[in-house]
Formats: structure tokens, sequence, C-alpha cells
């Protein structure tokens, strides 16, 4: 009998409840390596970021607006080095504790002591003792020396539940091993840390709690799966065929046309900040001749490779900053593809004795298709001017550790600059200022003192007008010079299913905010 | 036999000390840094160097390998120093993803290797026997991670009859982890639907890792058989009477278990290096993807647990082997060296 | 000679030996026998993924580039790597083969444990590895092939030379004071000959399928290389659509691992006299 009354008690709980027969939205795109907010900075980390926590700010948008968040207003001191942050009241984390002061400032602290990638945009300016707590809804930096990127940087720090990681520290590390695989958030998605498989699968629930309530999305996805599908080719398919419901912001541009044929599919289109680069080592010759330099940009087909490889969707960009940023110069001319030119400036750095003849080497990264076809037609280009190219297979790993010194810093390589906070600083701030080398971004080693004087005094100004005036002025001087072959800027391209609506694109995080998002039946 | 079996334990040790320092030494010169990577996208050389030191990466490497070594052996294999998760547990999640793989695999070898070679034996030189002969000899030769890409080009992009990826199809859900092996642990569940949708995924992949193993165990059975055939003991029992099919179903009874075991030893390294590729076409979570990802991300820790964990599985199987043939021909034991 | 004739008898053996011969042939000759020898490194964006026409008889790739001709091309690197693979780890397991099975005493153990522990290693993780090592490409990957390979070569010529070692005529050469060495090179390696040798040939369509591997996983040849594995991996970005791409590489692999295959299986077989199919 009591058998038979709980089968009885099974079956009945087994039945569902009409909202949750809701089929869960299944998510192809790449989980990042940890769930670790504060110990990582990545596209793929900002699903992270953007779903299961909060920030003070966020950017909405396109193009970005940078909204607040968890903050209700802010105020800043003449000198721009005391800013003090007003929060909003009845905030909860997942576990239902109330987000304090002390919460924003233990992340803060947090991040600063790991001194890991996200902590770099304000470690330089900001100490742990600059942090402080006048009362429960007020948090307050006192910075080092003043930063105008500071709000800009902000919406890269989630602010994660203090006492909940107390709880589960060992050995002083912040509870590093343990938030790398569980959830500390506020945001309008719970993570299951259950179902977490590193890379591999992650299941996250609608926090019905969230501060900003669901009011905007009349039927929000409840259940969201996410499983990533690590080769390209596979992820399209599984998308055509209906397993996943959203790919990654990589859409390969042969594909686009397929997914959007499919009775099931589409591609979501945005115009995103993501700027496809030719590096070159500007500190080893040839490349630290200007007209070898000058001789490579004009043997790049442009033309060629965004509008027939890559069907026209992408909009050539002239310099370091995406053109859709501010801080660009009016009428910037691109270099244009024009053999003729490449020959006269190769043949006059030849004249000047630059090795030009000498096997250069240009790294790809393997696992991205786009670098491997830039550099195949760059070679066949090149050697119509007499210079050998040689492509050589490397991965992301390896070119970032290589790049922390001139001397192992490939001669050329290949890669984006995504939009990581949507500043001038993001791009040609930590690209061309000398202050930078030894990291990725500076990776052409060029060096301009009156460049740095200008990054400087724009990163250190507060006057927007001026700022404006310092980077188109850097620009300028940069492109003339220059070190690198700046060749588009990106469409940001995920199939998705049709059923999805409600997206939400903003170019920090690729459009994977989940909290718009509903499915059609 | 117990000695045997104790001294054959034995013997394997010092291989897989060797292969604790040889894998320490091999990846720790890995180029790429972790520390760099580690830090991440926009990090400073300052931010680099911090991380180096406090995960002792700027120590003697003599001293780095000390350290591993007393780790390995306290069954500590670190974490991995991208996900901040301990190794073993990653490697606890994947390997029964791979074992399934392969154990399925190695059942369709048996169950279409033996009949195959049984049959080419009765047709000694003769047209069947040729074709089985290119068969064995034509799986030993296709490149497994083409077959891979045509079998899913085909079976699942062209005709779209077979699943195209992964273990199972995610919005089914999985059964609760008992024991990793998702056939095992849908029936265990009640979850006939998750099963035959396991199975079903099982069938591509599967069928492009058993092919070598098909191929050699097809061989070996019909070598087997013909010299067999030849004992002078066959043909007294021919003579006294016995049926043909009698005598072959003893000796199919009596070598299939050996031949399959004795291949598994031969066959371990060409059925992981098969499951790398078909790990990586048919996008199975196992523990070739995760090398792959551990060593185009430079985690020297991960890449050293799972050289070590192969290495252990593969001496295991070998000792296993050659305990099995022990028991199976007594005489082996006294040969071993 | 007898050998040779007894392979030549057997047809599967010698369809083996043609398809080898072929590829050999197509090797040397490449540049001349390859429709658009410049394919090699050139690129046509304009006839992108072309499907098998009379103008491309396997179509064109993602590049615009003749697939038949970088299918010739590419035999040249796949022996050269195969040879040059085999040939190295003949160099280094063949004396420590001889030295350990020769020998007793520490050294030969020594020598065998260190075999052990190479063979220990999964190969192919080993190599991805050392692929990984030095900068990634085909020298690395051959590096790699090589140092995981010879161990088989030792295992093979360590059983040899022990068997030979107890053989009457070992000793009655030891007792006219013929040099170890001499024994050693001129009697006992002819014998262990016949094994080597079908190691070897096994050897070669072992590494072609290797390094295919490793050319597929991104770590082996590198772009622009007609290399058959890079061009499967290239391909599969493209598929179903251009199913052409990956097909065609894929089968220049198989024809040639099979020729090697199908030879040493002849040999095998003329070597191993109780399995000679002359007999029964």
């Amino acid at each position: 009998m009591r058998l038979i009354a709980a089968l009885l008690a099974t079956a009945l709980l087994a039945v569902p409840p009409a909202m949750a027969q809701q089929r869960p939205l299944i998510w192809g795109d790449t989980l990042p390596a940890t769930l670790d907010p504060h110990a990582i900075f990545d596209v793929p980390s900002q699903f992270i970021l953007l779903n299961a926590y909060d920030g003070l700010y966020r950017y909405q948008g396109n193009p970005p607006q940078l909204t607040p968040w968890l903050v209700e207003r802010h105020t800043t001191s003449a000198d721009g080095l005391t800013w003090e942050f007003t929060l909003r009241e009845g905030v909860k984390f997942h576990d239902g504790t109330p987000m304090t002061s002390e919460d924003v400032a233990y992340s803060f602290r947090r991040l600063l002591a790991m001194n890991r990638a996200p902590a770099a945009a304000f470690s330089p300016v900001l100490k742990p003792e600059g942090i402080s707590t006048p009362d429960e809804r007020t948090v307050r930096f006192v910075l080092s020396a003043p930063y105008a990127p500071f709000l800009a940087a902000l919406p890269l720090v989630a602010v994660v539940n203090a006492k909940l990681l107390q709880a589960n520290t060992v050995n002083d590390d912040w509870g590093a091993a343990w938030l790398a695989a569980n959830d500390a958030g506020s945001g309008a998605y719970r993570m299951d840390p259950a179902t977490y498989r590193t890379r591999t699968s992650l299941d996250l629930e609608r926090f019905a709690e969230h501060f900003l309530g669901w009011a905007h999305n009349r039927r929000p996805i409840d259940q969201v799966r996410s499983r990533p599908i690590m080769e390209t080719s596979t992820r399209v398919l599984a998308l055509l065929r209906g397993e996943i419901d959203a790919g990654d912001s990589y859409l390969p541009t042969d594909q686009v046309e397929r997914v959007e044929r499919n009775a099931r599919t589409r591609v979501q289109k945005d115009e995103s900040m993501r700027v496809f680069i030719i590096r070159m080592n500007n500190r080893k010759p040839p490349f630290d001749n200007l007209d070898a330099r000058l001789c490579f940009a004009h043997a790049f087909n442009y033309e060629g490779f965004n509008t027939i490889i890559l069907k026209g969707l992408v909009v050539r960009n002239a310099g370091p900053n995406p053109n859709s940023l501010w801080g660009n110069p009016p009428n910037l001319a691109p270099y244009a593809f024009d053999l003729a030119k490449a020959k006269e400036h190769c043949d006059r750095a030849r004249a000047a004795g630059s090795p030009i003849g000498r096997e250069i080497e240009i790294h790809i990264q393997s696992e991205l298709e786009q670098t491997t076809q830039a550099a195949q037609m760059f070679q066949a280009d090149l050697r119509r001017v007499g210079i050998n190219l040689k492509i050589v297979p490397n991965t992301w790993a390896n070119i970032t550790a290589a790049t922390a010194r001139a001397e192992s810093t490939p001669d050329t390589w290949i890669h984006w600059v995504s939009s990581y906070f949507i500043d001038p600083e993001n791009w040609i701030g930590q690209m061309y200022d000398s202050r930078f080398h030894g990291t990725w971004k500076a990776s052409s080693w060029y060096r301009n003192e009156r460049v740095d004087a200008m990054l400087a005094q724009a990163r250190g100004s507060l006057d927007r007008a001026e700022r404006e005036r310092l980077y188109q002025e850097a620009t300028r001087i940069v492109v003339a010079e220059s070190p690198d072959i700046w060749v588009y800027n990106t469409l940001n391209l995920r199939g998705v299913s049709r059923r999805v609506q409600g997206w939400n694109f903003s170019p920090v995080g690729s459009g994977g905010e989940l909290r718009t998002l509903w499915l059609e039946n | 036999m117990a000695r045997y079996i104790l001294r054959r334990v034995l013997l394997a040790l010092p291989a897989l000390f060797g292969l604790v320092l040889l894998t320490f030494v091999l990846t720790r010169v890995i180029p790429g840094d972790p520390a760099a990577t580690l830090a991440g996208d926009s990090a400073t050389p300052a931010q680099i160097a911090d991380i180096r030191a406090r995960y002792g990466l700027d120590r003697p490497i003599w001293e780095q390998a000390l350290v591993h070594v007393k780790q390995v052996l306290t069954g500590d294999l670190g974490s991995s120093i991208f996900s901040g998760r301990p190794v073993i547990e990653e490697i606890g999640f994947r390997l029964p993803a791979t074992l399934e793989l392969t154990f399925f695999a190695l059942f369709l070898a048996t169950a279409i290797g033996i009949p195959l070679g049984v049959v080419a034996a009765l047709n000694h030189n003769g047209p069947v026997d040729q074709l089985v002969r290119l068969i064995s000899v034509g799986g030993l030769a296709i490149a497994s991670f083409w077959l891979a890409l045509m079998l899913q080009l085909v079976f699942a992009m062209e005709w779209d009859v077979l699943p195209l990826r992964g273990r199972v199809e995610v919005e089914l859900g999985t059964p609760p982890l008992r024991t990793g092996f998702l056939l095992i642990d849908s029936l265990l569940a009640g979850r006939l639907d998750q099963f035959r949708d396991a199975l079903w995924h099982l069938v591509l992949p599967a069928v492009t890792l058993c092919l070598p193993g098909l191929a050699s165990i097809a061989r070996f059975t019909r070598s087997g058989m013909l010299e067999m055939l030849q004992k002078d003991f066959v043909l007294y029992a021919r003579a006294a009477g016995y049926g043909r099919f009698r005598l072959y179903a003893i000796y199919v009874l009596r070598n299939a278990v050996t031949v399959t075991v004795t291949q598994i030893g031969l066959l371990f390294g060409a059925l992981i290096s098969g499951a790398v590729a078909v790990e990586a076409i048919y996008d199975w979570p196992g523990l070739g993807t995760y090398a792959v990802q551990a060593i185009l991300s430079a985690d020297y820790k991960a890449l050293l647990a799972v050289t070590l964990v192969v290495g252990v599985v593969y001496a295991a199987v070998n000792v296993l082997v050659d305990v099995v043939q022990a028991l199976v021909d007594p005489r082996v034991a006294e040969d071993i060296r | 000679m007898i050998a040779l004739r007894r392979l030549l008898r057997d047809p599967v053996a010698c369809f083996g030996l043609l398809l080898v011969l072929g590829a050999l042939f197509i090797a040397l000759f490449a540049p001349w026998i390859a429709p658009y020898p410049e394919d090699a490194y050139e690129s046509h964006i304009m006839q992108r993924l072309r499907p098998p026409s009379a103008e491309f008889p396997f179509g064109t790739d993602n590049l615009g580039r003749d697939i038949l001709s970088r299918v010739i091309l590419g035999t040249r690197s796949a022996l050269v790597v195969a040879v040059a693979v085999v040939g190295a780890s003949l160099l280094i397991g063949v004396p420590i083969g001889l030295l350990a099975g020769w020998r007793d005493g520490w050294l030969s153990d020594v020598l065998m444990r260190l075999t052990d522990v190479f063979l220990a290693v999964p190969q192919l993780i080993l190599a991805l590895a050392l692929g990984q090592l030095l900068a990634p490409g085909l020298s690395t990957a051959m590096l790699a092939l090589a140092l995981t390979y010879w161990p088989f070569f030792a295992r093979t010529v360590y059983a040899e030379t022990r068997r030979l070692r107890t053989a009457l005529f070992v000793d009655a050469l030891a007792g006219i004071g013929a040099s170890t060495t001499r024994i050693l090179l001129l009697h006992v390696l002819p014998n262990a000959a016949p094994a080597i040798l079908i190691r070897a040939t096994i050897g070669m369509g072992f590494t072609i399928l290797t390094a295919a591997l490793l050319g597929f996983l991104g770590v082996g040849a590198a772009p622009p290389s007609p290399d058959w594995g890079l061009a499967v991996a290239e391909a599969r970005q493209h598929l179903p659509e251009a199913w052409w791409f990956p097909t065609f590489p894929g089968l220049a692999i198989l024809l040639l691992v099979l020729g090697f295959n199908l030879l040493g299986d002849g040999l095998r077989d003329i070597a191993d006299p109780r399995l000679r199919r002359s007999r029964h």
C-alpha cells in the first residue's frame, strides 16, 4: 500500500507545472574555461558575466550606451580622483542574501588581489586601500591618478556574494577554487553547479527575483542549457538541424546564406566593434623601416578579402579604432591594394638596406579559418612583389606568450581586437602606447613619443572634447606610420533559431544577454 | 601464477615512474607560457610575473619536477591552470565517455571480426579470403578522421538518418550521474528513451573506431584458425568422425576471448589516436578532446594528467593481457623477461 | 630474388607494390604531372569551391586551387615524411635493439625499460605535445613521430637478436674468434632484416596516417602546403556542400597507406612460412 502511495506521489510530482513545460533554450556558444568572473576576461566569459552576474554599469544597445545597473547615481570629484556610487535598493543574490556596498568593495578587492586579466584596467590606478564603504549603500573609490576610462571599464567587474565566498575560502584563495565551478551572483540567471562540466555543459535557470524584475519580458525563458560545440561546421549543422538555438558570434561568412535559407534558422547580424588586424613587429627588421611597412600595407587585397571571401559582410576599417567609435579623424583614408605602389615602397626599403628579401613569418591561429585564408591570400600577393611569406600555424596561447618580448614576437600575426570596453583606450590606447609593450595588444612594439604623450594625456583627461581631439590626432599619426595592417570592422554574425526572439545586441558580450529573449512557438 | 602476476605488475612500475618524469619534462617545455595564458587577455608583464611566482613556475625546473613527482605519488594531479578545477575531477567526467565508446567499438570489432576471420579461413585462398584480406588490410589503412568525416557527411549530413554529434540529444536530458556510462546510467534510471538515444549516438563513432580492431581481429582469427586446421589433433579428430562445425565451434569459443584480449593490448595505441580523431569529429566529450584542448591552450597540468592516466590505463591493460594469456597458455609465464 | 618472385605470385601484394611504385613515380614527377603546379601556393579567390569538372577533375578548394594538382603535389611530402621518420626510427631503434638483445645485465635492462617508457606513452599524445613543443610544423611532427616510433624497431630487433644469440652458428662464429661487432653487423643483422623490413613497410603506412592526423589536428604541415590531412581539416568548414574537398585527399591517403600495408602483408606471408599462402 505504501508502495502504491509512493508511486502515486512520484507520478503526481512528475507531472510538471505548465510553466516548466516550455522547451529549454539550448545555447551552442563556447563556454569560458572557468566560471569565476574575476579570473578570466575573454569573449566567452561575457556570457557568464552578463547572465549570472551584475556589475555597477552595463553596456546596453548598439551603439553601446553605458547604463547604470546596480548603481542609482554617482558623483566624481573635480580632480577626477574620487568616485562615489550609490547602490540600488533591494538587490538580492541568488541565495537570497541582500547585496550591500560591502559586496561591491569585496569584489573589487578580490579582483585586484587575484590580479588576473580583468584587473589590468584598474590595477595601475586603484589600490585596495582606495576602496571604502561609507555606508551600506555607498561605495567609494579613490584613484591614485586621473583615469578617464574608469567608468567605461566598470562593466568588466562582476559583483560577487562576499559572504558566500568568504564561507568557501581555503588558504586565502579568495574562494577561487570554489568559484571556478559555482555561482555567487545576482544576475538574471542562476547557474546550476551540479550540471557544470568544464567547457562542455552548464544549465542555467531563471532567477525570478532579479532586481530588474521581469516586466520587460512577457515570456522569459526559464531553462537554458549551454552545450558548446567545439567545431565550427558541426556547430552550424547542429543549428540547422535544430539541436541548438544559437551558435557563436563568429559564424563563417560562407555559412551565412545557408543559415538564412533554412526554414528553422536565421542570422542575427549586428554591426559590432571587433577589428581584424595583421600585426607587424616594428622592432624586427625589415619592419623597422617605414617603406617596408607601407609595402606590406599596399600588398593586402582588402577588397578581395572583404567582398569575395567574406562576402561583403564586413566593413573596411582604416585605422585601429572601429569606424563606429568616437575619436576617429573624419575622412581617414584607408590604404588601398596596389601592387605597383607596394613594389615601389619595397624597392625603396631594399635600397635603404632593409632585409626585405628574408623569409618573413606570419603566425595564424589554426582554429580560426579566416586567419588562414587571409595569410594565404597575402602570401600569394606578396610573392608578386618578391616577398617570401611563410605561414606558421600557431595558437592564441602560444602567440600571446611570445609577445611578452620583442625578440620572440612573430614577424607578423593575425588577430581581432574585440570590444572589452567601449573607449578608444581599448583600441588605440592599449595598442600603440609603448607603456603596454609586452602585452599582446601592443605587440607591434610601436613607439612614438608624441603618440605616447597624447595617449597618456587622453587617458588622464576628463574632458571628452579634449580626448576626442587627442585621439584623432594620435590616430592620424599612427595610420601614417602604418605600424600594422588594419583590415575590417566586423559585422557580428550569430546563427540563431527563428523561434528565439527579443535579441538585445550590444558589442560588449556579442549579444549573449539572455534576459530579454523569449521563445516563439 | 600469483607470483607471475605480482612480477608483471612490479615490472610495470619503473616504466610508469619514467613516464611521470618524461611527461613532466615534455610538457614543461611546451613553449606557450602558461602564466601568460593564465593571466589572459590584456594582462601586463607584471601581472604575468606575479602569476608565475604564485604557481611556482619561476622555480628551477628540477625543483618543479620534484614537486610534481611528489604530488603524483600522493595522488594529487593538481588543478587545471585554466578552469581552476582539480584535473582528476575533469578527467573523471571524461574518461567514462571515452571508455564507453572504446568498449562499444571493441564489442563491434569482435562481433564482426571473428566471424569474418573464420569465414576467410574456411575459404582459404579463395575469393572470400582475398576479400576479407583486403578489408582487414584496408581497415588499417583508412585515416580514422577521414572515415569519421565521410560517414558523418553521408549518414548525418546528407541522409540525416543518424545523429550528427555528441552522446545524447540535449533536449532529452541526461540521466543522473552514477557510472558515467550513459548506456548504464539511463537503464538504472529506467529511461529507455535515453538509452535508445545514447545507443543511437554511439553508432557512427563506434563504427569508425572499431575498424582497425576489426581488421586485426579478423586477420588473427583467420591465421589462428588456419594453424589449428593443420594441427595433428584436428586431423585425428576429423578422422575419428568429429564434425567440422563442432571443431570450428570449439576453436572459435576457445579463442574468441584470447584473440580479442591480445588485440586490445596491441591496438591500444591505435584506439587512443583513433579516439582523438573520432571524438574531434563527433564532438564527443571524452579524453581525446580534452587532450587536444589541453595542448592547444598550453594547459600543462591537464596534459600531464591525461598522459599519465592514459599511460596507467595502458600499463594496466597490458598487464591484464599478459595475465590472461598466461592463464590460457602457461608457457608464456615462464618466457617473460 | 626468390622472395621477389614469391611476392609477384601474390596478386594482392602485387597490387600493393603497384600502388607504392605509382606513388613514387607521382612524387618524383609531381611538378610535371600536376595540371596546375603553381597551385601549391597560389590562390584564385574568384573560382572558390567549384565542383569536379573537366577543367578541375577533383574540383577546387576554399581558395580556388585545383585539388587534383594539390593531391599530386602532396604525394611527395607524404612519402618524404614516411621515409624520413622510418629512417630515423631505424637509426635509433636498431642499435638499441641489437645492444640490448646481445648483452645481458644492467645496460640491457635500462635500454629496454627506456623502450617500455616510450611505448607506455600514447604515441599520438606524445606527438601532439612535441608538435607544440617546438614551433608546430612538419619537421616537428616528423621528429615527434620518429621519437615515438623507434621503440617498435628496438623491440623487433631485440627479439630477433635474443633468438639468434643462442643460435648454433653464432656460437660457432664466436668460437672461431669473430668480434661481437662483426657478428652483430654481418650475421645477426642480416638475419633480422626480414623482420625489420616488414616492420618498416608497415611503419611507412602507419607514419603517413599519423602525420595526416597531426596535419588534421593543426600541429603538422602548415598551410599552404598541399598536405592531405591539412586539406581534410580545411574542408570541414565547407561541408556538406563541398563534398569533393575532403574526399580526394582522403582517398589519396587511403591508397598510399593501403599500398604499403598490402606490401607489408605480402612480405610477412613470405617471411612466416607457417602462414604461407602457397601451402595447403
